[in-house]
């Protein structure tokens, strides 16, 4: 427990140095959020009022100064462009993307844990050479080329699946999941290529080791070796490496979500960004940079729950 | 099928936004589609209309707004005072009859009765007063447009009479758009600064709710003054950030309506039987801004060598494949100042561009860098541009700009030469003054002519269209000679549907009115 207060306090600095870091570049890129909001047809006197009317008149120093108090009391302030508040913006987007990002590591797990063993059990032979092969082609297809061709296949041609339309979980679940299922294939296929790989290595090298060999000297069955003894010491760089995708995914699904029209937190910060809408950009990266923290956290909290050896406090001694 | 599948596969791809840094090199993939489109065509609902649209409306406030996609929605939730006609003539709308006073600064408008706001409050001259006067607020961004009105009457219940300080033939076009757009007064005194998000008008279709960036409900408004008008329950707008994912989801029958589309996929989608396309000039124009205070477009000969090198034909069915027309005048065929004549794009004429650039002191040609989007058909065309002009010696640098990031150096002069066009409006003067006139808030190009300035607010003092089009047609004149800003081409509005829709009216405004569409 006092390591995870521990964790949470170094997390401060590090969402501190950011919120500074995001600020001073979103002001850095040219453009001016009334310009872009007023448009090509803007006259002078209407772009300098809508900058006063943001509060852009200010010193930046300032401006930040502002909007760091009322963050640190929980409000992110409003969007630039269309008034709405920030964290109902994070709210209603954050969701789509951590289901989808969720889902995406389900299929990936689905489809990396049997290939991933298999190929290591039958090393050199040819599903090991089949395994490896998919692999190399599910990590070499773009994921939106890859939604692209299931869009057009299952959505278009077929009918199988909506198109778009998502709808939240606690709304509709069926038509959520059905929604759902094409996006996470088609980010999920590559997932399961990184994650296969890393499995399979990792497997191998334990499979060498000493204690499994002692395990089935002992008579132990070929796969209660390999699931029971094996593929738990096997699982440190996977979760690390999984704990990384998840991380990566949050921000990284911008695509995705725009071929299945999928309102997420991605695209949220695209087009805020893209409208310089700083309000907004400063509260989703944020949001964004806290969730990777927390999800480092967790990895770091489940490694210990895998193995022992890597347990804090009292049982590690 | 397969083949087909691909082939759509690729016409997606290379149109996508996602493969931006690498686009300008694709697009002839899409132009084997000779098939007839087989899948069976997706059963429409005669309850639910859902509307594909290419970006997400930011207000839909008429005195708010800004962005050409918040007037898809607020044409169905708000009616106007004057409509758009079949011919782009000007139509009542909740202005039965109206009458100018011989000198231009009076107009009486005598208003329909029996309409109702969607909240109940009833239709009528206060109500118009209210809506003028709060455009004409100062933190409303249509004040400029309605300057010249300084007195606003309401003889009786249902006629308005509106004073003006001095002729102003733009008037009745603006209130077709956004300034005609009637909102309930009650409402807004209800809502104070939230009716942008709770907007109440008389159109055919209430608002109802939204999630930004992903959708907005309007649905039937009962009360509706057309008798038998609007026929669906309850229309979606869906709002899709790629343009072919768009399409795609037309034709998977998610949508039944769409905005627009990349003009790669017109060829393909119209051989479709199942879906109808619309493919009709605008009222917008596409050209380059040349900095007129900064070399080397400080030099007028240069300025024409550009103008005349480009072959605009070419440029068209390059990069738009019949999507746009060629054009060298802010004016299409759709405008009421359209001259067929000056339109018509010169051929290019080595001798002649030979001779300006001599003339300009730069024989052997010069190089200037031209801002773009960095967009496929932006950095397709300005590649396409690139090579026109290269013949000629004069070498162009591509510089692909994020679009706020263009905008804001074209407002700051930041630039020789910017490809930025205009989207279009239905009055002439509004596709011409403010980019000319020494004052105009889009003047980048920093363009300044006491002849052009006296003859752009001579016109908007002529009531009669056809002496009005002759004054542009001088305007025009000049503008070719000094060339500050260089003509291409009109852009198209691309709309297409699903056939089981029917009663859609197509207008200029390319403006998806739904009041009179209904299911098969």
């Amino acid at each position: 427990m006092a390591y995870v207060f521990q964790r949470i306090l170094t997390m401060v600095p590090v969402l501190f140095f950011l919120s500074v870091m995001v600020f001073g570049l979103i002001h850095l890129i040219p453009g001016d959020p009334a310009q872009v909001i007023l448009g090509q047809e803007a006259t002078p006197e209407a772009i300098a009022q809508m900058r006063m009317k943001l509060g852009l008149d200010q010193p930046v120093p300032l401006q930040y100064w502002h909007w760091l108090q009322h963050a640190l009391a929980g409000n992110l302030g409003q969007s630039l462009v269309d008034g709405e508040p920030v964290s109902h913006l994070i709210a209603q987007r954050l969701p789509v993307t951590i289901e989808l990002a969720v889902g995406t590591i389900l299929v990936a797990l689905l489809i990396a844990f049997p290939f991933g063993i298999l190929a290591a059990v039958y090393r050199g032979r040819w599903l090991d050479a089949a395994a490896l092969f998919t692999s190399t082609v599910g990590m070499s297809v773009p994921s939106f080329w890859l939604g692209i061709l299931l869009l057009i296949g299952f959505t278009v041609k077929l009918h199988w699946f909506p198109s778009s339309g998502y709808v939240p979980m606690w709304q509709n679940l069926g038509q959520n999941l059905h929604a759902m299922v094409l996006p996470v294939v088609a980010t999920g296929v590559r997932e399961a290529a990184v994650l296969m790989r890393m499995l399979r290595s990792s497997l191998l090298d334990v499979l060498h080791q000493d204690y499994v060999r002692t395990a089935r000297a002992k008579g132990l069955y070929g796969w209660v070796v390999i699931i029971r003894h094996a593929l738990r010491n096997a699982l440190i760089p996977v979760i690390t490496t999984g704990g990384l995708q998840i991380a990566g995914l949050l921000g990284g699904l911008v695509i995705t979500e725009q071929i299945f029209a999928l309102p997420g937190f991605g695209s949220l910060l695209v087009q805020s960004v893209f409208s310089r809408d700083y309000t907004t950009v400063q509260g989703a990266t944020l949001v964004a940079a806290l969730l990777v923290v927390v999800v480092n956290l967790v990895v770091d909290l489940v490694y210990g729950v895998v193995d022992p050896r890597l347990r804090l406090g009292k049982e590690s001694r | 099928m397969k083949r087909k599948t691909m082939v759509a596969a690729l016409a997606l791809l290379m149109g996508s936004g996602a493969l931006t840094a690498c686009g300008g090199s694709g697009g002839t993939a899409n132009q084997t589609g000779n098939q007839s489109g087989s899948q069976a065509p997706a059963a429409v609902s005669s309850d639910t209309l859902t509307v594909g649209l290419s970006a997400d409306p930011p207000k839909l406030d008429p005195k708010l707004s800004t962005a050409l996609v918040d007037r898809q929605v607020m044409i169905n939730i708000y009616d106007t005072l004057f409509t758009i006609g079949p011919n782009n003539e000007i139509e009542p709308g909740l202005v039965e009859k109206y009458e100018v006073s011989q000198d231009g600064k009076t107009y009486t408008f005598h208003l329909r009765h029996g309409v109702k706001f969607q909240d109940g409050t009833p239709f009528n001259a206060a109500a118009v007063k209210f809506n003028i006067q709060r455009d004409q607020e100062k933190d409303s961004l249509q004040r400029s447009y309605l300057t010249p009105i300084v007195g606003i009457d309401t003889p009786d219940d249902y006629t308005v009479v509106l004073h003006l300080n001095k002729a102003y033939s733009p008037l009745l076009a603006l209130f077709t758009d956004r300034p005609g757009m009637m909102v309930s007064p009650t409402a807004v005194q209800k809502e104070g600064a939230d009716f942008v998000n709770h907007p109440v008008g008389s159109g055919p279709y209430e608002f109802k709710e939204r999630v930004k960036g992903d959708h907005v409900t309007l649905v039937k408004n009962p009360d509706y003054w057309q008798s038998g008008q609007p026929h669906f329950n309850t229309v979606t707008y869906k709002i899709f950030t790629d343009q072919n994912v768009e399409v795609a989801n037309l034709q998977s029958g998610q949508v039944q309506i769409i905005d627009t589309m990349p003009a790669q996929q017109v060829a393909t989608l119209s051989q479709n039987p199942n879906f109808t396309v619309i493919n009709q000039p605008g009222f917008g124009f596409q050209g380059l801004y040349l900095n007129v205070k900064q070399a080397p477009f400080d030099n007028k000969y240069l300025r024409e060598a550009v103008e005349l090198g480009i072959d605009r034909k070419a440029l068209v069915d390059t990069v738009f494949k019949g999507a746009a027309s060629p054009g060298y005048t802010p004016f299409s065929q759709a405008s009421s100042a359209y001259n067929q004549a000056q339109d018509t794009p010169p051929q290019p004429d080595a001798a002649k561009i030979k001779d300006l650039l001599a003339k300009g002191g730069k024989p052997n040609g010069f190089t200037f860098e031209l801002q773009t989007a960095a967009t496929p058909v932006s950095v397709q065309a300005a590649q396409v541009i690139q090579g026109m002009l290269s013949q000629y010696g004069i070498q162009v640098q591509i510089k692909q700009l994020e679009f706020g990031t263009l905008l804001d150096n074209a407002d700051k002069h930041n630039f020789q030469a910017a490809a930025l066009g205009w989207s279009g409006r239905l009055d002439p003067d509004q596709n011409i003054y403010s980019w000319f006139h020494t004052d105009g808030s889009q003047n980048d190009e920093q363009y300044s002519n006491p002849q052009v300035d006296q003859l752009l607010d001579q016109a908007r003092s002529q009531l009669d269209p056809q002496e009005r089009a002759k004054t542009y047609s001088q305007i025009m004149d000049i503008i070719h000679d000094d060339a500050p800003y260089v003509f291409l081409y009109h852009q198209n509005n691309l709309i297409a549907y699903n056939k089981h829709l029917t009663g859609f009216e197509y207008r200029a405004d390319g403006l998806l009115r739904l009041a009179t569409v209904s299911a098969q």
